[in-house]
């Protein structure tokens, strides 16, 4: 990831990300991992309500992935992966934990208002920011819309291709071959990156 | 385009990079899979970046309550590992970490149990749905009679290798199966064949006798 192209305000390249988690990785540096902590933490918040946690239990959970950022920063690999998309998979794992662990105890209302999908910004908007993520951004935008609603189905809310076979009423067939369709555009688009 | 055989439908790839399979046996078998195929996970790492990308772009308003500062008040020591329970499975196979780090955290004594001629299974979870958890062992040679699915199979292959029809199934490889698939498996000559399966209700036998037999399997 060659991009030094800063974002606006406190936001940061993804270059800049990847020196900060190794400052915090190889140093244990608390003002990289502070300046890390304010990128990624609203951000986390953000999608851990997104997908259906409330807000004290985003609150702790957020607390977790960033506990857990700062303990595994040694293990980051610039390498392997963009910052964003290691404390991604960090974030999602941890999701999946406390999910599974209180899935038993209690019943999500699927109906809640507060669980609709909001908008993106649009790709123009992001040209400014990491070059990873406004490549990404733009390929998602160039989706038709049944397939652009599978793939924010599931990366937003975090469901499931029978969930949203069941949701949108359609064969599982057909979800899985928008699905198939989508990845295989996806790909071509981002696939040529890092 | 999925290949038969090595890869899965990406419909399993995206549940995984979106965190949204419905299963911890789907998480698992998955996760399993993809220690074992090098393609496979990097079409799962292509994915996680959609994921990535659409946290970069959610909201950073949010004013929080709690500071960098309360994560260093966290840090404890970390607790050592948990050393892996011995049992005779993890010796016979490399098991790959996501299933080794799941046996960890199950209470279930896990243990081989006769399943049929040359056939033995090993329970590890039951969910809702009637879905399971379970490893196959086969001797080489045996064939699995003839049957289909009430509900949907993966089989991911742990070691050794097996046919269904002309269609050969290798280590990390994941068989896919649904309420329509019938199955004519042989396992080959050679090595005997250990595979972790996820199934979702009942399989079904077309010979009488093996509906019988069903009631003893459990499966």
């Amino acid at each position: 990831m060659a991009s030094t192209v800063n974002f606006p305000g406190t936001a940061l390249s993804a270059a800049v990300l990847s020196d900060l988690l190794e400052q915090v990785g190889q140093e244990r540096d608390r003002d990289a991992f502070r300046q890390i902590f304010q990128h990624f933490a609203p951000r986390i918040r953000t999608f851990l309500v997104q997908r259906r946690l409330s807000g004290a239990q985003a609150d702790d959970l957020t607390q977790d992935v960033m506990l857990t950022i700062w303990r595994r920063a040694e293990s980051y690999d610039r390498s392997k992966a963009s910052p964003s998309t290691w404390i991604y998979t960090i974030a999602r794992n941890q999701h999946i934990d406390y999910f599974r662990k209180t899935a038993r105890a209690q019943q999500l209302d699927e109906n809640d208002p507060h669980f609709h999908l909001n908008d993106d910004p649009a790709p123009d908007a992001l040209v400014s920011r990491a070059e990873d993520v406004s490549t990404v951004i733009e390929a998602l935008s160039t989706l038709p819309d049944d397939q652009r609603l599978v793939v924010d189905l599931a990366f937003k809310e975090g469901r499931s291709h029978r969930d949203i076979a069941d949701q949108l009423d359609l064969p599982l067939g057909t979800v899985k071959s928008r699905i198939r369709l989508a990845m295989d555009k996806l790909r071509v688009c981002i696939g040529e990156q890092e | 385009m999925t290949e038969r055989g090595q890869m899965m439908d990406d419909a399993w790839y995206m549940d995984y990079a979106a965190g949204s399979l419905d299963s911890v046996g789907e998480e698992v078998l998955i996760a399993s899979h993809l220690e074992l195929s090098g393609t496979a996970s990097e079409r799962v790492a292509e994915l996680e970046r959609i994921g990535a990308a659409l946290l970069m772009v959610a909201g950073d308003e949010t004013e929080l309550n709690f500071s960098a500062d309360d994560i260093f008040d966290m840090d404890a020591p970390a607790s050592a590992p948990t050393p892996l329970a011995a049992n005779d499975i993890d010796s016979e196979i490399i098991l790959p970490e996501a299933l080794k780090s799941f046996l960890t955290g199950i209470e279930r004594d896990v243990k081989w149990e006769f399943l049929g001629p040359g056939l033995q299974k090993a329970m590890l979870w039951d969910g809702p749905e009637q879905e399971k958890l379970w490893l196959l062992k086969a001797k080489p040679g045996v064939a699995i009679p003839h049957h289909g699915h009430n509900g949907s199979e993966l089989t991911l292959v742990l070691k050794g290798s097996f046919h269904d029809g002309e269609q050969q199934y290798c280590r990390g490889d994941v068989e896919e199966a649904g309420p329509d698939t019938e199955h004519d498996i042989r396992i080959d000559d050679g090595e005997e064949c250990i595979c972790l399966a996820l199934t979702r209700g009942k399989l079904r036998y077309d010979s009488p006798l093996l509906k019988l037999f069903q009631v003893f399997t459990g499966l």
